[in-house]
């Protein structure tokens, strides 16, 4: 008889909001260096919004612990195999980017915009590590559905992705921004994460098999295919392409895929927990 | 290291006193819990932070010589795996291998992250809502300091609980298994000696008289951490996918060739 850890609703949290901080940030960077000097927007927002959400995941992480004031006793170790260990310094590191890029992108000199983009460009992978690492935390514990799923990490990588993004767009089009061009690509950018995290999400299911049974049967199914994958990534995959141009709906579909990801944490990581 | 220290269960002697179970709360200064009814004889159902032995009954219908009913009694611990789960989980160094080879849990660094609990292949860690820490059988670490064996065996009248040096309790417990074969225990088995076989061998290893199944064992546990390498280059992959999209979407056209 297997014993589950007891991770409950900040963890969800924590899992969500982390998705969401590490792919604003690489969203943000990608931005910042590949595309025009107007979409420095897309990098601002994307820093800005990384920076507090991973205060919050850290605020999250440590009020769960069982005596939090023993926190630092993770930052005394460094176990490179150990997702868990990993994770406690890649919030913290995380956390530094964040701010020195939120910092910088408020600067007006062109040496300290080059010198952001440099640095986003190392802070990139840590944004990348963020989003998808507690998925390979969870595929590498002893319980089953979790331990079977190969493509854990893989598919929190891609809604951190596609989250990220639309707390970008929804961001952008909340604030009225007249960023035109811009907004167009952000759109574009999440479509390609929708499409992904759907075919990562399809992969993940099909080598799961029997294993997925708490997902996609019983008492967490309804939530796992109406609210995930029918409202949380088709419905607004269907908007993304047919809403054209128009910006309310860009703001519903960016609405809809922030419920999905936050839905796929609940939904891995309560219905074996029930 | 000094030589590695282990405990044999030979299930085939437990007569179901649950005296082990006692002299471990005695001695652990463990609490007490609600019973609860599991349809048998067992209480309590699992393994808790209260509770680090566990005395299990098990009927089993033909796992007799003769074909009939069997009732399987077994002293059941934390294993103290050669590769252990919940040690290479702990992220803070708080879980440790003693000088003996016994996985201990160090009570002033623990700080309740709950990774071990989910990374026992045997459900035997358990999270104390009290202390805010993971707690689990220490193979009484403060007996063996002191030249006594765990509480356990030290109370087993039927030296069905054996304590020694892990090399000497193989050989005794690979004697036992030819022995009862010769009475006609077909399915006379260890579990968990061999230190080549699954989990680098158990500290806490057992004979038993049926399939691991038949006890709730699991026939084949494996490290939890076996996969972080390929989990983690699938998550690269899609790093890489999404990172790609992102960049094909801000690219200015007319730079590039798209």
């Amino acid at each position: 008889m297997l014993k589950v850890p007891g991770w409950e609703m900040s963890i969800v949290w924590y899992f969500f909001l982390g998705g969401i901080a590490g792919g604003a940030y690489f969203t943000g960077a990608i931005a910042d260096n590949f595309g025009s000097r107007r979409d420095a927007t897309v990098a601002r927002i994307g820093y800005l919004l990384a920076l507090p959400l991973v205060l919050v995941c850290g605020v999250l992480l440590i009020v769960d612990l069982g005596v939090p004031v023993r926190f630092l006793n993770m930052l005394l170790h460094f176990k490179f195999w150990d997702p868990m260990s990993i994770g406690a310094w890649a919030v913290g590191v995380f956390g530094a980017f964040a701010f020195v890029s939120a910092v910088l992108s408020f600067t007006s000199s062109e040496s300290m915009h080059a010198l952001r983009r440099k640095i986003s460009l190392v802070g990139i992978f840590f944004g990348f590590f963020l989003a998808s690492y507690t998925g390979v935390l969870l595929s590498n514990s002893a319980l089953p559905f979790w331990a079977d799923a190969r493509l854990m990490g893989a598919l929190f990588l891609a809604s951190g992705g596609s989250t990220g993004m639309a707390a970008v767009a929804l961001i952008m089009a909340l604030s009225g921004r007249r960023a035109g061009d811009s907004w167009h690509k952000i759109e574009v950018a999440d479509r390609y994460s929708m499409l992904i995290e759907i075919l990562v999400l399809a992969i993940f299911l099909a080598l799961l098999g029997a294993a997925a049974k708490p997902l996609i049967s019983g008492h967490f199914a309804p939530l796992f295919w109406g609210g995930l994958v029918g409202a949380g990534l088709i419905l607004p995959l269907l908007l993304n392409f047919f809403g054209g141009r128009v910006r309310a709906l860009g703001a519903v579909s960016a609405v809809l895929v922030l419920v999905g990801g936050f839905i796929l944490r609940y939904v891995v990581v309560m219905s074996i927990q029930g | 290291m000094a030589r590695t220290l282990a405990m044999f269960t030979d299930t085939s002697l437990c007569i179901g006193c649950r005296a082990c179970q006692v002299a471990c709360k005695q001695w652990n200064e463990l609490g007490l819990e609600t019973p609860e009814w599991t349809g048998t004889y067992q209480n309590h159902a699992h393994f808790t932070d209260q509770t680090y032995r566990l005395v299990r009954f098990v009927e089993a219908p033909g796992a007799k010589p003769g074909g009939d009913l069997a009732w399987l009694l077994m002293s059941d611990v934390c294993k103290h795996c050669a590769q252990a789960g919940c040690l290479e989980a702990c992220p803070t160094g708080a879980i440790y291998r003693t000088e003996y080879g016994t996985v201990n849990i160090n009570q002033d660094v623990c700080n309740g992250c709950r990774y071990c609990v989910a990374s026992c292949p045997f459900g035997v860690v358990a999270f104390n809502e009290h202390t805010g820490t993971a707690k689990k059988c220490t193979f009484c670490n403060d007996r063996i300091h002191n030249g006594l064996g765990p509480a356990c065996a030290k109370a087993c009248p039927t030296d069905s609980i054996q304590f020694g040096f892990r090399d000497e309790l193989v050989a005794k417990a690979s004697k036992r298994v030819e022995t009862l074969k010769a009475m006609g225990f077909k399915e006379a088995q260890l579990y968990g000696a061999d230190s080549k076989g699954f989990l680098g061998g158990l500290n806490a290893f057992f004979l038993l008289l049926a399939k691991p199944a038949t006890y709730n064992l699991p026939d084949n546990p494996q490290r939890p951490q076996r996969n972080v390498v390929v989990d983690s280059l699938l998550s690269i992959g899609s790093a890489i996918l999404v990172g790609v999209g992102a960049v094909l979407a801000f690219r200015e056209r007319g730079k590039g060739d798209a």
